[in-house]
């Protein structure tokens, strides 16, 4: 009996929380994701609606009077709204201030399902370790916006030259070889410095840590992505099923819990093109505690990649070659680079990629989810490629 | 696969009503009525897209036995007789083409989805209680029929631009033939 996806029933709810065990926020949003599901689809909605929303929140959160205005969309990104606004207000530091923020919101299910506590806890975590906005506050719940949303501070920078082509979401990119040049040294620092902070202490009371020294965390990351594929896949694919397989057969040790971004690529950082400066590093929603192979494989995905002006050359995020960025993480972070363990995440993380893009992305689209189903829709049509490379993986490593 | 047109119809009509339609300047009439008619238009695409194969085998079956009437009916000179003649040829050629079409376009794709449960089921059960040596054999059948299909699938979306060398993904033409 095939469960109608569409209507979930609380007990097939209950079995996939069963079947897959993963950490306590994922389990949450994800089970809130289905209960859902068989509710209305996302309507427009008009900015007085985000705006009175804002207002709602700041009124909860903020104890002296301020200004709400220039309240406008922001294109780009293919999972969330996101409203650009100013803030007159009395800053807790810096006193009376004019502060360029956004919100950024989901829509009724987006084509990835993750927490906005988590994000907002991961990116506070990280100010003054790499470049990333202020984050002010979180409305996790949706108590006062339609949906849960996070206000972040408005930062100057682009994800790619103004002058350059690319496809959605930043994929595609190709850069000149002197900004290449300037931003892939930082790139790779920046990786390091995530990858080597302590998190203990930092309030992450949102995220769970792998016990290091055994396979919990590549567990954690396997049964969170099966689960979302029994969750929203439409058409069975039998390399999928092969793949799961695979993951479970061969789970890898962890050997040291890092933070972990999830999303390490181009078109999710900002730069300044005068200087060519990373000013910020963006979505941090997939964030975990893990294993620091999952960012290391995620950014040599070719999926983000492209070639050199030799058209030979495949470059990491654009960036650079593999070989370079590996040895510049090594010697910059000083840890090894484990190439089996490195392998297994390039696996796992086609596997996550083709779940959000043929499934969760077909689902979210299908049900008019979302505020851009026609992006949602545009973007399954990366799955075959991202399935080829993960059935080349693994043809690899057997 | 599961970029199939139906998915994108409903997602390109949502977005022209939702967010292109309602962005266009109210005193240009022309674009208003034609975005109005563009999402008509698809709309009826959408509709007439799952049913269109079995209208036409409908209308065809009906032109055959109609045929037949008017072969008994029609009365004639050498015009008349040989426009009969031909009739007889095309409603014979129909026919055999009638048989053929059994299976519509919705059969075969519900064949393919059920296979694709089918055999996505089997690779979950071997690699849970097969033996070591069965679960070698299925993964490598899998991967098999993947990398050929995969690379039907990626041909027919490389206009989308996805693919880092795009030259080493051959037309679609030439991998139907093979």
């Amino acid at each position: 009996m095939h469960p109608d996806k569409r209507q979930p029933t609380a007990a097939w709810i209950g079995e996939l929380r069963q079947r897959f065990p993963t950490e306590r926020e994922i389990d949450r949003v994800l089970t809130r994701k289905l209960q859902r599901r068989a509710g209305p689809g996302f309507k427009p909605l008009a900015l007085d609606t985000l705006v009175d929303g804002v207002r709602a929140l700041l009124d909860a959160e903020l104890s002296t009077p301020y200004e709400l205005r220039e309240a406008r969309w922001l294109s780009g990104g293919a999972s969330k709204l996101q409203m650009a606004f100013t803030l007159e207000w009395q800053h807790p530091q810096d006193g009376l201030s004019c502060t360029a923020m956004v919100l950024r919101m989901e829509p009724s299910e987006s084509i990835v399902e993750t927490s906005r506590k988590r994000e907002f806890q991961l990116i506070r975590a990280m100010a003054g370790i790499v470049p990333v906005p202020p984050v002010y506050w979180c409305d996790s719940e949706g108590e006062y916006l339609p949906y849960p949303a996070l206000i972040y501070g408005y930062v100057p920078g682009v994800t790619k030259p103004s002058a350059a082509a690319s496809g959605v979401s930043g994929l595609g990119t190709q850069l000149p070889a002197a900004l290449r040049k300037q931003l892939a040294p930082q790139f790779v620092a920046h990786l390091a410095k995530i990858h080597t902070t302590d998190f203990t202490g930092r309030g992450l009371d949102a995220f769970e840590i792998p016990a290091v020294g055994s396979t919990q965390c590549a567990e954690w990351g396997l049964n969170w992505w099966e689960r979302v594929w029994e969750e929203d896949s439409d058409e069975d694919v039998p390399l999928m099923r092969l793949a799961a397989a695979w993951l479970r057969a061969h789970l890898p040790v962890l050997d040291r819990a890092v933070i972990v971004h999830s999303d390490y690529r181009l078109g999710n950082f900002l730069f300044t093109e005068p200087d060519a400066q990373i000013s910020a590093w963006l979505d941090w929603e997939l964030g975990r505690i893990g294993d620091r192979h999952q960012d290391l494989a995620w950014t040599t995905s070719r999926a983000f990649g492209s070639l050199a002006e030799d058209g030979t050359t495949f470059l990491t995020s654009g960036l650079l070659p593999e070989a370079e960025f590996i040895a510049g993480y090594e010697q910059a972070t000083g840890l090894t680079v484990n190439p089996q363990t490195l392998h297994w995440y390039k696996v796992y993380n086609a596997y996550m990629m083709a779940t959000l893009t043929l499934a969760t992305g077909y689902r979210a689209a299908r049900g008019g989810k979302t505020h851009q189903d026609v992006l949602v829709t545009w973007l399954i049509g990366i799955g075959p490629m991202l399935l080829d490379e993960m059935r080349s993986l693994i043809e690899q490593g057997s | 696969m599961q970029m199939r047109p139906q998915i994108q119809l409903q997602a390109v009509i949502k977005a022209l009503g939702d967010v292109v339609l309602p962005a266009i300047d109210p005193d240009n009439r022309l674009a208003l009525e034609q975005g109005k008619l563009a999402i008509g238009l698809l709309t009826l695409l959408a509709q007439q897209l799952s049913v269109q194969f079995a209208f036409d085998c409908d209308e065809l079956a009906r032109l055959i036995a109609t045929s037949r009437e008017l072969a008994n009916a029609a009365q004639g000179g050498a015009g008349t007789q040989a426009a009969v003649a031909a009739l007889d040829e095309a409603t014979l050629a129909a026919g055999r083409t009638l048989d053929a079409a059994r299976s519509s376009p919705a059969d075969v794709e519900a064949a393919v989805r059920a296979m694709r449960a089918a055999t996505g089921a089997l690779v979950t059960e071997v690699h849970r209680d097969g033996d070591a040596a069965s679960q070698a054999a299925v993964q490598t059948a899998v991967l098999a029929m993947s990398k050929q299909q995969l690379l039907r699938e990626r041909s027919m979306l490389l206009m989308q631009g996805w693919e880092p060398d795009p030259k080493a993904v051959p037309p679609l033409a030439d991998l139907r033939a093979r």
